[in-house]
């Protein structure tokens, strides 16, 4: 279902809504978050290449890799990287975060190489300052694709790197600049969530249309050393999507690497009662009526009920034993049934030495 | 027997009639207490009346749905028609674009009301005394043809511009405070204004603020500073006559200052997000189909009485009627497959339901 997230980023955000978000997790025993993010990376720019998305263009902010592994990875995976300088920007925020080495170089201390000059990158120097990212990241977006009504999408390397440098609200503020901005369409980052606490990761989670988690196979404490192995190759995707309706979607599948190629299959549903069985805690049976019902039991002829019309009312009371009289008799009716009927009288003798003359049926005395 | 006069007996139960409220869109309950409407008629129905006036409404959030969002309009929207004053605050950098948001009454042919109230005549009841149960039966609310005190919203209509015109709204950007403090003294403005007397009351107003630990703000990792907030929020809007109305999601904040703040609450409820297209809900639930949330009541206000209020469930779905007025339903167990046996765990909903009706004298 990986596809299915490339295709929701695809898709973008309605008018007046936030661009969609997508936050990537993985954690050291499944450390595949790059190569998802960068499956991701390149279905989005396949398909901004190919003007099949919201997008017109792409700004990848790079933490923890360097401009030329993109360059690298796109022209591995078939993507035309001629035409890169229409729909791509980098902004490099790898080779010198904090501007150490242009400190050091006016000193004359070293002597660097030169640094890539592309007209797709641009450095940054500064990353602990928030709101210059910012404008870069939005310079580097317009200038792609023009002001106006065409939008662009963001991609930023890995979070983690980010949260280093500065406060995890100010981290936030931008994210959430970014996503309310009207020209952005869809962004998505990466996020190793074992080297954050619970709330950072949480407030990441609180600020994505989308979660997907990198998980490994099984996590007991393996001692099986081909176990270990495997998860060295697979693992679960586990994704969930928030629909526009409020519901969430989840899906999961198992994906092994191939090469540094990642392949996703679909995975035999274990099924989860957990959730289902959480949510319903005290239900009760359902009393109301459907309309059917409420006409059905409109039909019913209760008894008692037109006592004053006089009319005599057919009574379905057990027995079909044959037209009833009308209900104005009611009590007679009833007794006389009792009488004629299936109850026996047995008759226990107090004691042996009673005259034996009480065998007979004691109504014989009487003169009806 | 002609039964034109009033039958009284002495053992007729006396229900004080309570006052009618001259103000629209506040109405008297009992205690002495005073609600204003959530603007959802099946939610007010639960909690008895609606929002006691001078509490302190809380909403958990799911971070997985907007449900919160809902009842944030529908509850700004009741404020704006009965005309009463409305604190706004968001954690945007523009809450104002949130009003365009905002529903509108729903005009409808076909009353709610009128049809529980006709399905109650049709009450057969198969006895001879029929013709005396007209004296008996409980008197019919009145329904002012002008302003009723809770409107059904439709929810895909917006709200009339007049309304949010103006400053009738007042919205404060939770991002331009870098403290607290001075959204506490935007908050103690406005609840100024509405002090409670003794006396008459002569207007209502209503605060709401969104999404309250927002990740974005810059108090964010302050957690007992925005404990002490709420604390003083709630002391404010005491001794006023406004109902606060703060939205939170409960897993941005660590987990013990989430249990103490969810304690400050005088009403607490909860939203909940269901999963799409799953097979198990779907059969455990009827009318899953049409569910938009889940919407769980833990806490209800009471003042000035002792006696707590025991629901019969705390669990209600959220569906939309006609696409278009948020209705909150019981949630149902679908038909149980009589082969299969197992059911999950609804005796005791059941038996509670009726323990409770038995105490209903």
């Amino acid at each position: 279902m990986a596809d299915a997230v490339c295709r929701v980023l695809r898709d973008g955000a309605l008018e007046g809504e936030h661009a969609t978000s997508l936050t990537i997790y993985d954690s050291v025993d499944s450390p595949f978050g790059p190569v998802v993010f960068d499956y991701i990376f390149t279905h989005l720019s396949s398909f901004i290449s190919s003007g099949k998305s919201q997008s017109r263009g792409i700004v990848l902010v790079a933490f923890s890799r360097s401009p030329s592994f993109t360059s690298e990875l796109l022209r591995n995976r078939g993507i035309d990287i001629g035409t890169s300088h229409e729909w791509l920007r980098v902004l490099d925020c790898y080779t010198d975060p904090l501007g150490w080495k242009e400190r050091i170089k006016d000193h004359g201390a070293i002597k660097t190489p030169l640094t890539e000059a592309s007209d797709n990158v641009s450095l940054c120097k500064d990353v602990r300052n928030l709101n210059h990212l910012f404008s870069l990241i939005l310079t580097l977006g317009k200038g792609l694709v023009e002001d106006g009504k065409n939008r662009f999408a963001v991609a930023i390397d890995s979070l983690s790197e980010m949260v280093r440098y500065a406060s995890l609200s100010s981290v936030a503020c931008l994210l959430s600049n970014l996503r309310s901005h009207a020209q952005v369409s869809s962004i998505f980052w990466l996020l190793h969530s074992d080297l954050h606490d619970t709330k950072a990761v949480a407030s990441f989670e609180y600020m994505s249309s989308m979660v997907a988690n990198v998980k490994p196979l099984t996590t007991e404490n393996i001692d099986n050393f081909s176990l270990l192995e495997q998860n060295y190759k697979r693992g679960h995707f586990h994704a969930s999507l928030k629909r526009r309706n409020g519901r969430v979607r989840v899906m999961r599948e198992e994906f092994f690497i191939d090469n540094s190629l990642i392949k996703f299959t679909s995975m035999v549903a274990a099924g989860e009662n957990a959730v289902a069985q959480s949510l319903v805690p005290k239900v009760q049976f359902n009393l109301q009526l459907s309309d059917k019902e409420r006409n059905d039991r409109a039909k019913v002829v209760l008894p008692f009920e037109h006592q004053e019309t006089g009319k005599s009312v057919q009574i379905y009371d057990g027995r079909k034993s044959g037209k009833h009289e009308s209900i104005v008799v009611p009590v007679e009716e009833v007794k006389k049934h009792e009488g004629s009927g299936r109850g026996e009288i047995i008759y226990f003798r107090d004691s042996d030495d009673e005259m034996p003359d009480s065998d007979e049926d004691p109504d014989d005395d009487l003169d009806i | 027997m002609a039964s034109s006069k009033v039958r009284t007996s002495s053992f007729s139960r006396k229900v004080p009639a309570a006052p009618t409220s001259s103000i629209p869109g506040l109405k008297y309950g009992p205690n002495g207490t005073i609600f204003l409407s959530s603007g959802i008629p099946d939610l007010d129905k639960i909690l008895g009346g609606g929002f006691h006036l001078g509490s302190l409404v809380m909403i958990v959030e799911d971070t997985e749905a907007p449900h919160h969002m809902l009842l944030l309009r529908t509850f700004m929207s009741q404020g704006l028609i009965h005309n009463q004053p409305v604190l706004y605050a968001s954690p945007s950098k523009n809450p104002r674009a949130f009003l365009g948001t905002l529903p509108a009454t729903l005009v409808s042919k076909d009353d709610k009301s009128l049809k529980s109230d006709s399905e109650q005549k049709d009450l057969r009841i198969a006895w001879q005394y029929k013709k005396y149960l007209g004296e008996n039966k409980p008197p019919i609310e009145e329904r002012d043809g002008k302003v009723e005190y809770c409107n059904d919203f439709d929810l895909r209509k917006p709200i009339e511009k007049h309304l949010i015109a103006g400053n009738r709204v007042e919205c404060v950007s939770l991002l331009d405070h870098s403290s607290l403090a001075g959204i506490r003294d935007s908050c103690s403005k406005f609840l100024s204004q509405l002090p409670r007397y003794d006396g008459n009351i002569t207007s209502a107003g209503r605060f709401a603020i969104q999404s309250f630990c927002a990740p974005q703000c810059e108090y964010y990792d302050k957690e007992w500073d925005m404990l002490s907030f709420i604390r003083s929020i709630k002391s404010m809007v005491r001794s006023s006559n406004a109902v606060a109305f703060i939205t939170f999601p409960a897993s941005l904040v660590s987990p013990s200052v989430s249990k103490r703040w969810q304690h400050l609450a005088d009403t607490l409820l909860s939203v909940k997000a269901i999963p799409d297209e799953d097979k198990e809900l779907a059969t455990l639930l009827t009318g899953y189909q049409d569910m938009l949330g889940l919407l769980s009541i833990h806490k209800v206000a009471r003042f000035n009485t002792q006696v707590p209020v025991i629901l019969d469930a705390t669990t209600y779905s959220m569906k939309l009627q006609k696409r278009r007025s948020l209705v909150l339903e019981c949630l149902n167990q679908a038909p149980v497959d009589g082969s299969s046996g197992s059911s999950y765990g609804t005796s005791g909903g059941c038996s509670s339901s009726s323990n409770t009706g038995g105490l209903d004298f």
